[in-house]
């Protein structure tokens, strides 16, 4: 490209190397401003909108969605719905998965064989995860209540199981997410560390609560971080698995704010439901990131 | 290089996406969803149309698998504007809200009379918005009564009229069977349309209804509070077992077709699969009329199915309608319905020998259709509904009392509706 045979001086060179770099950079980055800027944006001045488009009904209404949500029973059911989901299904996430990775690696032969079992459950759709659950769960035909001595516990039906069924199918799906980024990092600690704890004396209860975990401690922020955020925007399995029932239990903010928006239409009020997981989302992600940060700099 | 290849991709870019009008053929594009049986009967009529409208192409686009899907991606592609296809299949309780919308093309100049009279009324009505024609019937839903015949005439009886024989025949056939596993009736109670619908044929044979003339939620409380404690009765006194609260079409439909039941509502698909060489059931099934309440009040099964609807924006307007009226037309029904798939709309479909050889029951359906009621016919049907699914759950579940959970439908409902209605 530098065809010609004048040496430029190092300032030119520098400014047409970084035009350069944002030239190159140009199409990333209006693609991410196009593809999440933009409707982020759009979301928030949709959320403002009492808009019907069925019924012809546009108008600027300030925050008066919002206003409706903070004395909607059905939003409020549906945060707790989220926050209870987002918590218990994230924290036997990580602590299952710890396990296994202990597990996998404590296994002398036929590691490989369970890591893949493992997998298994982690590359598959989750529908088809859910439309598996749907037999599993099922109160006389299903496996669950087969093993469970033949009890006919109405799993999905009732209000009481049916979000505690949909958090053991979560767990089951996602668990090898953690186990594998787990294990690669118990693959990377060196055997002599353990060996030297051995030497010392510390049982199994000692080495795995001083040395595994800490050793642990940053791949299972990156995990929880993760996890976190996708179990508050969670909607697969409530959607296919029981439609967010019996009687609204297991209906999540984004399972309540796909109702509003494709099927009653209201993309204001469905926005604004949409609007309050994003700044939910947000509000985690920037928690944790800082929690990072923080330790970062400690170690 | 790099400021070359941006430069290109900008030129470029733009011009991606547009087709370009040429004097090539018409293309149709026909978005429906996947219609299930052993063949799929939709390209052979595709390429018999092709043949009788030279110069018209049609593409056939597969829609999502369920209606909520279906729903989604129509709502996004029609609002957007320019939706990208003409013809379309919509579930019958769509079709006034998208009419309203202005997402439809007015069908009315191109329907007579005569070509409506020969499909179901209800279906008709279905498709039908402030006296114009928006969508055509293309096939026909109705809820049913399955009981298991073998058992009923074992022990004497002939199917319930009403539903106080339907429980006394329950609790004389579980005891003298003594078969655990035997239940006595099932329903669609999981939060979703399916449960409005039961609840909605519960009002009918209550003397009731969902919407009164001026579109208000549930005109008689009293009486819809009734039917909620009534469902709940049903599943309180292990009439039908507790996991109907989250039963759909096809988790109630099994449990039947392995003779683990007396008595099913649902629609006609359920029919044909009871009647299949492998079926435990084959040849024990009856259809009947659902149960009434009270004997002099009738007890009409609620109606479905599809319609095919011509978007406004179509290129083709023209082609397009005569794709529907070919769709909807007595030759296709009868494809569609010989394949197994679907029942028709066009009544007369229902005595072809043909198609009643293979399917015995038709003549049977037909008269329970004809008995059929639509669902409200409103735009605002969807909204309504689907406020009342967790109302309705919460009922039958025991996490709200049923007078509890109808005040709340209807002052939700009121609140979305406040200032929509004409």
């Amino acid at each position: 490209m530098t065809g010609g045979g004048q040496v430029p001086s190092l300032a030119r060179a520098q400014r047409r190397a970084r035009v350069r770099g944002l030239l190159l950079l140009g199409p990333a980055l209006v693609t991410l401003g196009a593809l999440t800027l933009y409707p982020t944006i759009w979301v928030c001045w949709l959320s403002l909108q009492r808009r019907m488009p069925i019924f012809g009904v546009n108008r600027f209404e300030g925050l008066g969605n919002y206003v409706f949500l903070a004395t909607d029973p059905r939003f409020w059911k549906a945060t707790e719905v989220t926050l209870l989901f987002t918590v218990t299904s994230v924290a036997l996430e990580l602590a299952g998965g710890v396990l296994a990775a202990v597990a996998l690696r404590g296994l002398h032969a036929g590691s490989r064989i369970a890591l893949s079992l493992l997998l298994l459950a982690w590359a598959l759709p989750s529908v088809v995860t859910a439309k598996l659950f749907e037999w599993l769960y099922h109160p006389t035909a299903g496996l669950i209540n087969f093993a469970l001595g033949g009890i006919a516990l109405n799993w999905l039906g009732d209000p009481r199981l049916a979000l505690p069924g949909l958090i053991l199918a979560d767990v089951w799906r996602t668990l090898p997410f953690v186990a594998v980024l787990c294990y690669a990092r118990l693959l990377a600690i060196p055997a002599d560390i353990y060996e030297a704890a051995q030497l010392d004396g510390a049982g199994a209860v000692a080495t795995f609560t001083r040395i595994t975990l800490p050793l642990l401690g940053r791949i299972l922020m990156i995990a929880l971080l993760f996890r976190t955020l996708d179990a508050l925007r969670s909607f697969d399995l409530m959607f296919v698995l029981t439609g967010g029932g019996p009687a609204g239990t297991t209906e999540t903010l984004t399972v309540y704010a796909y109702r509003s928006l494709f099927q009653a239409v209201q993309l204001g009020l469905g926005s604004a439901v949409g609007v309050v997981v994003f700044a939910l989302v947000m509000l985690v992600a920037w928690a944790y990131l800082r929690a990072l940060r923080r330790q970062g700099l400690a170690a | 290089m790099g400021v070359l290849l941006v430069a290109l991709l900008v030129v470029i870019l733009p011009g991606c996406g547009r087709s370009r009008e040429s004097d090539g053929p018409v293309v149709l594009v026909l978005k429906h969803a996947k219609i299930l049986g052993p063949v799929d009967p939709i390209p052979r009529l595709l390429a018999e149309f092709e043949a009788e409208h030279p110069g018209v192409r049609v593409k056939a686009e597969v829609l999502p698998w369920s209606s909520d899907e279906q729903r989604q991606f129509l709502v996004i592609n029609l609002e957007g504007g320019r939706p990208g296809f003409d013809v379309m299949m919509l579930d019958c309780i769509w079709v006034p809200e998208f009419a309203k919308a202005g997402w439809l093309l007015d069908l009315t100049p191109g329907v007579s009379r005569d070509e409506l009279s020969a499909h179901f009324p209800s279906a008709v009505e279905a498709g039908t918005y402030r006296d114009r024609i928006w969508a055509l019937p293309w096939f026909m839903n109705v809820g049913l009564l399955y009981y298991r015949a073998d058992l009923l005439a074992r022990h004497g009886f002939s199917p319930p009229a009403t539903y106080a024989e339907m429980l006394e025949q329950i609790r004389v056939i579980r005891a003298a069977e003594g078969n655990a596993r035997l239940a006595g009736y099932l329903w669609q109670g999981k939060q979703y349309e399916g449960l409005v619908v039961n609840v909605l044929e519960g009002l009918w044979a209550d003397g009731t209804s969902l919407l009164d003339a001026e579109g208000h939620l549930f005109p008689d409380p009293g009486r819809a509070e009734q039917v909620l404690r009534f469902l709940r009765m049903l599943i309180d006194t292990g009439v039908s077992p507790a996991w109907v609260t989250a039963a759909d079409e096809e988790s109630t439909r099994r449990p039947f077709g392995n003779g683990d039941a007396i008595f099913l509502r649902s629609w006609p698909y359920a029919a044909d699969l009871f009647e299949r060489r492998e079926s435990p059931v084959r040849g024990k099934v009856g259809l009947a009329p659902l149960p009434r309440h009270v004997a002099e009040w009738p007890a009409p099964g609620s109606t479905g199915g599809a319609h095919l609807a011509v978007t406004r924006q179509t290129r083709h307007p023209v082609e397009a309608m005569e794709l529907a009226h070919f769709l909807t037309g007595p030759r296709a029904q009868r494809a569609m319905t010989a394949s197994g798939a679907t029942k028709p709309t066009r009544m007369a479909l229902y005595r072809d020998p043909e198609l009643v050889r293979n399917s015995p029951s038709l003549p049977r359906i037909h008269d329970l259709t004809l008995a059929g009621r639509s669902r409200p016919v409103t735009p605002y049907y969807v909204i309504i509904s689907t406020t009342l699914q967790p109302e309705l759950s919460a009922a039958l579940v025991k996490v709200k009392s049923p007078a509890r959970s109808v005040a709340d439908a209807r002052r939700r409902v009121e609140f979305f509706l406040r200032d929509l209605r004409e």
